[in-house]
């Protein structure tokens, strides 16, 4: 695996998604999320449409020119080199327009701010934490687990029953889909 | 020049064309029916917004807050200040009503107008809690003003309706590009107050109502989601589009305003201070104004 061009990126097979809901509560456990804020959600699309339900796991799609970055009028985000999207929590304001910016509704906000109104934003770190010190007490305390500096694959990835719900860089990823494809018939 | 103002005013439909087509974030690619976000179609104005924020409205603020003064600035230096002698004959022309609605509304202005241009400017700041306290301080100023803006409204709004005087009082530009002091037409307020007037306080309201969307994000808004069409997730890139859009107007009359009453006419703001103004002013100033007291025998 070269380390160049390499985007890391969530993948949810929809044909595999069995609407558990493992990933978003182990990711609101694994994270110390607050009431309310739900870095990954489980949705159904076409609901009560017989053969065209489905549903699907989503959360921030840590995205290539991520729109997000691109409005954040304070500049706190930085992209990684292997594509994840992260943010600075001192550094946000709270003001919501990576909310509006965002195509998948991914950034949260906790109520913390004055009068109970809208904090600094939260959303899907790729289990990656943030800019503070590297799995340090204050990065935990901010972001959450920093799984990817431990070696780990992203919380909600590992506990996915069905392995519905993948993660890597996107040359894994389309790996084991196109395997999936050739050998069961996409199943 | 004139073709770049035509791509300017096409650029959105452009975009949301090219938007619409195969793109990996707004396009096929994209999830649609998420949760809070919606009906079908919710992207909506998400790429105008991410285009318009991301490259247009950091530089016209820019342009405003450095073009409008320097332009000001050229003013005072090359035609100067009117200055009418001051302790004359005053007429009153301001309530004390009037006097304390102004001046509530002038101060949550002092404290809304600079904390405003820190967001916007926001990354220059540093963000954090300088920029968050700005923020916080720019929703709470909004509360006294949004208590008289409606009072304000009604009680300047006979005489800012907009009559034959303001078209002359633009063709000289408010005789402001020379020191001659020859009667000026305009009534109680001159065109460039009325226009003041009518951003102020319906262009302030459009400001409140939207500020107040992107404050609270999630509170209740299916009475407007029924009303407009609009996914509630649009309804706040709507706010968020207009609050910016408008406050180029409200910023650049704010400046205009602040300019005129310190320093164009010398002592101006001292009418709204006192509740009266120089008798020669007036006449000079606001002619029309003028005349219709001396025919009611006020003077
Ligand atoms: S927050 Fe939204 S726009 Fe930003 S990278 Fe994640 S999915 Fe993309
Ligand atoms: S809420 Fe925070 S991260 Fe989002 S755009 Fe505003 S300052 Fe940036």
């Amino acid at each position: 695996m070269s380390t160049t061009n390499v985007k890391m990126e969530f993948y949810c097979d929809e044909n595999r998604c069995i609407e558990c809901h493992g990933c978003d509560v182990a990711c609101k456990q694994a994270h110390h999320l607050p009431v309310g804020v739900n870095r990954r959600r489980v949705i159904t699309l076409d609901e009560g449409i017989i053969g065209k339900e489905r549903t699907l796991s989503i959360a921030c799609q840590h995205c290539t020119d991520a729109p997000c970055e691109q409005v954040c009028p304070v500049d706190c985000f930085y992209i990684r080199a292997d594509g994840i999207v992260l943010h600075d929590k001192e550094t946000c304001i709270g003001c919501g327009y990576c909310l509006y910016a965002c195509p998948f509704g991914a950034p949260q906000f906790p109520r913390s701010g004055v009068f109970g109104t809208k904090g600094s934003m939260d959303k899907c770190t790729f289990c990656a934490g943030g800019p503070e010190e590297t799995l340090s007490d204050a990065e935990y305390k901010l972001y959450g687990q920093n799984r990817l500096a431990e070696g780990k694959l992203p919380v909600c990835v590992s506990m996915c029953s069905t392995k519905a719900l993948l993660a890597g860089d996107s040359a894994s990823v389309s790996d084991v889909i196109t395997k999936r494809v050739l050998r069961r018939g996409n199943r | 020049m004139k073709n770049s103002l035509r791509t300017l005013l096409l650029l959105p439909l452009m975009v949301s064309a090219v938007f619409a087509a195969e793109n990996p974030i707004w396009g096929e690619g994209r999830i649609t029916n998420i949760f809070g976000y919606g009906k079908e179609g919710s992207t909506g104005l998400g790429p105008l917004f991410t285009l318009l924020q991301n490259q247009y409205f950091v530089p016209i603020f820019l342009a405003i807050i450095v073009g409008v003064p320097a332009v000001f600035l050229l003013h005072y230096l090359v035609i100067g200040p009117k200055v009418f002698p001051h302790g004359g004959k005053k007429i009153k022309v301001f309530s004390l009503f009037n006097r304390v609605i102004h001046q509530i509304a002038a101060i949550s202005f002092i404290v809304i107008i600079p904390t405003g241009i820190v967001m916007v400017f926001g990354s220059f700041f540093g963000g954090g809690w300088f920029v968050t306290l700005c923020k916080d301080l720019h929703g709470l100023f909004t509360i006294p003003f949004a208590l008289v803006v409606i009072p304000m409204f009604f009680m300047w709004v006979k005489e800012a309706i907009p009559n034959t005087d303001d078209i002359k009082w633009m063709m000289i530009l408010g005789g402001y590009l020379s020191k001659e002091k020859k009667p000026i037409p305009a009534g109680k307020f001159n065109a460039g107050q009325k226009m003041w007037f009518w951003i102020a306080t319906l262009g302030s309201l459009v400001m409140v109502i939207t500020g107040v969307m992107m404050y609270l994000l999630d509170f209740d808004m299916s009475m407007l989601v029924s009303l407009t069409g609009l996914s509630q997730i649009d309804l706040l890139r709507l706010a968020a589009i207009l609050h910016n859009v408008v406050g180029f107007a409200v910023l650049a009359l704010f400046i205009t305003h602040v300019y005129m009453s310190m320093f164009a006419i010398k002592g101006a703001v001292h009418s709204i201070i006192d509740g009266h103004m120089e008798e020669e002013e007036v006449r000079i100033l606001h002619s029309s104004y003028y005349k219709k007291l001396q025919k009611e025998g006020k003077i």
